[in-house]
């Protein structure tokens, strides 16, 4: 009777529908948005910005910028500006694969450790068994399988994220399926999978939205550093990690190589940084 | 219960707060005395809980004090910078809240808490002098064994014992103001009466001043010598509590007294329905422990009900009593371990296989899935057990939207849009949507405010008018329950103690622990004006 929220809860938190339109209307959300999305659209425009073929090679090595190549040219004369703008494509079409694979993986693994108690084991040591691998040692073992290229990638980067979501949702679920209205769902007839589905799951959900934006950078990350190591999606077709492993040998003559995918990279974690915080606050309320 | 009124301690003038420019405390004005009691009454929203924060300035984020003054011994502490605020808090005015299980640091020994509300403020006393002085404490707040218990963590003392400890935290410097938010809510009627004297004890030996705040005007009778009666955020009367509860002249106060259960009131039940003959519902040595064989936890030993059609039954018991258990069993959500129920004489299955029995529940906030609209949720069990179409299952939802006193077109809106008392009716409305012929409430009115109770329990009464209903009504207010109940059985500790008509029960009861629960049931005064 003295809970002090109550009273002015409907005054203040009218539009609750739109928690998650609300949190990205902040200074963060916004920020975040305008990042990501200026981002993919340079990716989206590639053909358009740079009338440059990312892959073909040109007598300029590691040329400067000028009036041909706004950027300047690569080892093997190739514009720059035109393979970060298609390494830009490769890595979204990545990650906007991968990500929400792994969240319906976890989130289905999570639903079923909800049936019973003995699934419950069974999917937590699955998780834990994959958390248990360093990032990289998995991408290690699933390229061994697999060898590299586009597909391994997005296997390792939604594998590594399924443990996240799924734990994030199992621990909504456990919270949620003791509230009461879960009950009067039961008592008042339902079934174990409509509970779980209908009434548990859309209330539970909340975290995983923002663990989506979380796992997006995590994603740019990790194909990053497969690429890097030479694991990732085969050359030529440009990545930006790929791009950064390939400038390496150059930092000290030609630091713009590194430095264009670099900024790109930074500019899209941040990003999708800003936006997970930003729903993360909108969906605390 | 009237401490020794000495010079005045607390005046507070025209205090006024406000939560993101809306005004929810307007113009409170009062005094106290040394040695005084002031109880605060009013229902949810109507300001007192955020009248008492905003004595020492706690408001919660997005609060503030828009106006007016609060003057201890002469001293501003509206206007007070928040550094010398705090030397006030605890030390000069020490707070109590509602819930103790929250209060209290879990991981540390209590002997700790009450050395570090020693040690603060600048207490700068020997170890063995505030470890003595922390026995006292304990002592003085009625803890047996204090010395001993000193080294032991919140979770091993009763809610009751852990209020207990709170007053003594409270109670470390000798504040001259102690602000008592709703201290008994949470508590059971025999552990409410028990704090209620402490507090009066307090008042009278130490003097202490003494503001407590409630929604149940029976705590503050026991406890205070003055009343203060408020509603959204106004003051609409004060004086001495004997008189505003024989007397009162605002019609407000006059219909908040008025909507307070009697537990001297006999039982309307008889004149609402008829009890059918044949039992519908018959539970026979329904047991249901918890743990493993060796260590297990008895919720249920060997319990036999009857209920019979358009009947009401109320079950009295304390927390632990397992009162949400026996609910649960028999709605089937809770397997017992031994005996049985039975439907029409034919054993009730797991929860939900049939819609016979259904359930209403206490919280009408967590009972609702905020997620769907009002329709849809009352419209939740048509649909586990295929009735009807989509059309039909819209008529019906209509149907029993308007039954219990609701718009058709609230169907179409979110839950969270309708007050405690109307969600409570659409949890009614959910309940009766698969036309049961059993409605189990479990302490369906304890969340809402007196006067809404007072029509939830009127709106029960009219459904099992209608519907011929048998209401199985689990609570632990006794008045309510003489009220709305045909026979009353008491609950304590896994066993029925007791059962009888509902009359009989209250005035002449046979166990001596239905005996300590109707002892402990604050009372107030009852003629009107005698007293004048």
């Amino acid at each position: 009777m003295t809970v002090l929220s109550v009273p002015f809860a409907g005054a203040l938190r009218r539009p609750v529908r739109n928690r998650y339109v609300a949190g990205l209307l902040t200074w963060r959300g916004v920020s975040g948005l305008a990042l990501v999305g200026l981002v993919a659209l340079a990716g989206l425009l590639a053909p358009v910005l740079s009338g440059a073929d990312p892959n073909a090679q040109g007598p300029e090595a590691l040329a400067g910028p000028s009036g041909a190549h706004p950027l300047g040219t690569d080892d093997l004369g190739r514009d720059l500006l035109s393979r970060v703008l298609h390494g830009i494509g490769t890595d979204l079409t990545i990650i906007l694969t991968a990500v929400p694979a792994g969240a319906v993986a976890g989130a289905a693994l999570a639903l079923l450790a909800g049936t019973s108690r003995a699934a419950d084991l069974v999917v937590q040591r699955l998780f834990d068994l994959v958390l248990s691998f360093p990032g990289l040692i998995l991408g290690l073992a699933v390229t061994a399988v697999l060898g590299p290229g586009r597909w391994p990638v997005v296997i390792v980067i939604a594998l590594a994220e399924v443990p996240y979501f799924g734990r994030q949702l199992r621990a909504g679920v456990l919270v949620q399926r003791e509230r009461e209205y879960a009950l009067a769902a039961r008592v008042g007839g339902a079934g174990r999978a409509r509970v779980l589905l209908r009434h548990v799951l859309p209330n539970a959900v909340d975290p995983l939205v923002v663990q989506g934006a979380v796992a997006l950078s995590v994603g740019v990350f990790i194909e990053g550093a497969l690429s890097f190591l030479g694991l990732g999606v085969r050359p030529p077709e440009p990545t930006l990690g790929s791009l950064i492993s390939g400038a390496v040998a150059y930092l000290d003559t030609a630091p713009l190589l590194a430095a264009a995918p670099l900024g790109v990279t930074a500019a899209l974690v941040l990003g999708f940084t800003l936006i997970a915080e930003s729903l993360n606050r909108g969906v605390r309320g | 219960m009237t401490g020794q009124v000495g010079a005045e301690v607390l005046r507070v003038r025209g205090l006024s707060v406000a939560f993101g420019g809306r005004a929810v405390v307007r113009g409170v004005d009062f005094a106290l005395g040394a040695g005084e009691s002031l109880g605060i009454v009013g229902e949810s929203g109507s300001g007192k809980s955020t009248t008492a924060l905003a004595l020492l300035r706690m408001l919660p984020g997005g609060g503030e004090i828009t106006g007016g003054s609060v003057e201890l011994a002469g001293q501003d502490l509206a206007a007070l910078p928040e550094p010398a605020l705090r030397a006030v808090r605890g030390r000069r005015i020490a707070m109590i809240f509602q819930d103790p299980m929250s209060s209290l640091n879990p991981v540390l020994t209590v002997g700790r808490q009450l050395d570090e509300a020693l040690r603060a403020h600048g207490g700068r006393r020997p170890r063995a002098e505030r470890a003595a002085r922390a026995v006292e404490l304990l002592d003085l707040v009625g803890i047996p064994g204090a010395a001993e218990r000193l080294g032991d963590f919140p979770h091993q003392f009763s809610g009751g014992q852990r209020q207990r400890i709170m007053i003594a935290l409270a109670l470390a410097h000798d504040a001259e103001v102690l602000v008592a938010d709703e201290p008994t809510t949470a508590l059971d009627p025999t552990v409410q009466r028990q704090i209620l004297r402490l507090l009066a004890r307090i008042n009278r030996e130490r003097g202490t001043a003494l503001v407590v705040i409630s929604h149940d005007l029976g705590v503050i009778a026991e406890t205070c010598s003055r009343l203060l009666v408020m509603r959204d955020g106004e003051v609409l009367e004060q004086g001495p509590v004997q008189l505003l509860l024989t007397d009162p002249q605002h019609p407000y106060t006059q219909a908040l007294l008025a909507a307070v259960p009697r537990l001297e009131a006999p039982s309307r039940a008889a004149a609402n329905s008829t009890p059918g003959r044949e039992p519908l519902l018959v539970v026979r040595g329904l047991a249901k422990h918890y743990g493993p064989r060796r260590r297990r936890t008895t919720a249920l030993d060997s319990v036999d009900l009857e209920l019979h059609p358009g009947e009401t039954l109320g079950l009295v018991g304390e927390s632990g009593s397992g009162k949400s258990t026996l609910a649960r069993a028999l709605v089937g959500v809770h397997a017992p371990s031994a005996g049985e129920v039975l439907l029409r004489g034919e054993p009730l299955g797991r929860a939900g296989a049939r819609p016979d029995v259904q359930l209403v529940f206490q919280d009408p906030y967590s009972s609702l899935n905020p997620r769907l609209t009002v329709g849809q949720i009352v419209a939740e069990p048509l649909i586990a057990h295929r009735l009807g179409d989509r059309a039909q299952r819209r008529a019906r939802v209509a149907q029993l939207l308007e039954q219990v006193g609701l718009e058709a077109s609230a169907a179409e809106r979110s839950p969270r849009e309708f007050s405690g008392g109307q969600r409570q009716r659409i949890g009614i409305a959910r309940a009766l949507a698969p036309e049961p012929s059993v409605l189990v409430c479990d302490e369906p009115v304890s969340a809402l405010d007196v006067s809404v109770q007072a029509q939830v329990i009127e709106l029960l009464a009219r459904l099992q008018r209608e519907l011929g209903l048998a209401v199985l009504f689990i609570a632990h207010d006794l008045a309510v329950v003489r009220q709305v109940s045909h026979r009353i059985a008491v609950l304590h500790q896994g066993r029925i103690v007791e059962s009888g008509p509902a009359d009989r029960v209250v005035t002449a009861p046979e166990h001596p622990y239905t005996a300590s629960l109707l002892a402990a049931v604050p009372t107030l005064p009852t003629t009107t004006g005698s007293l004048l």
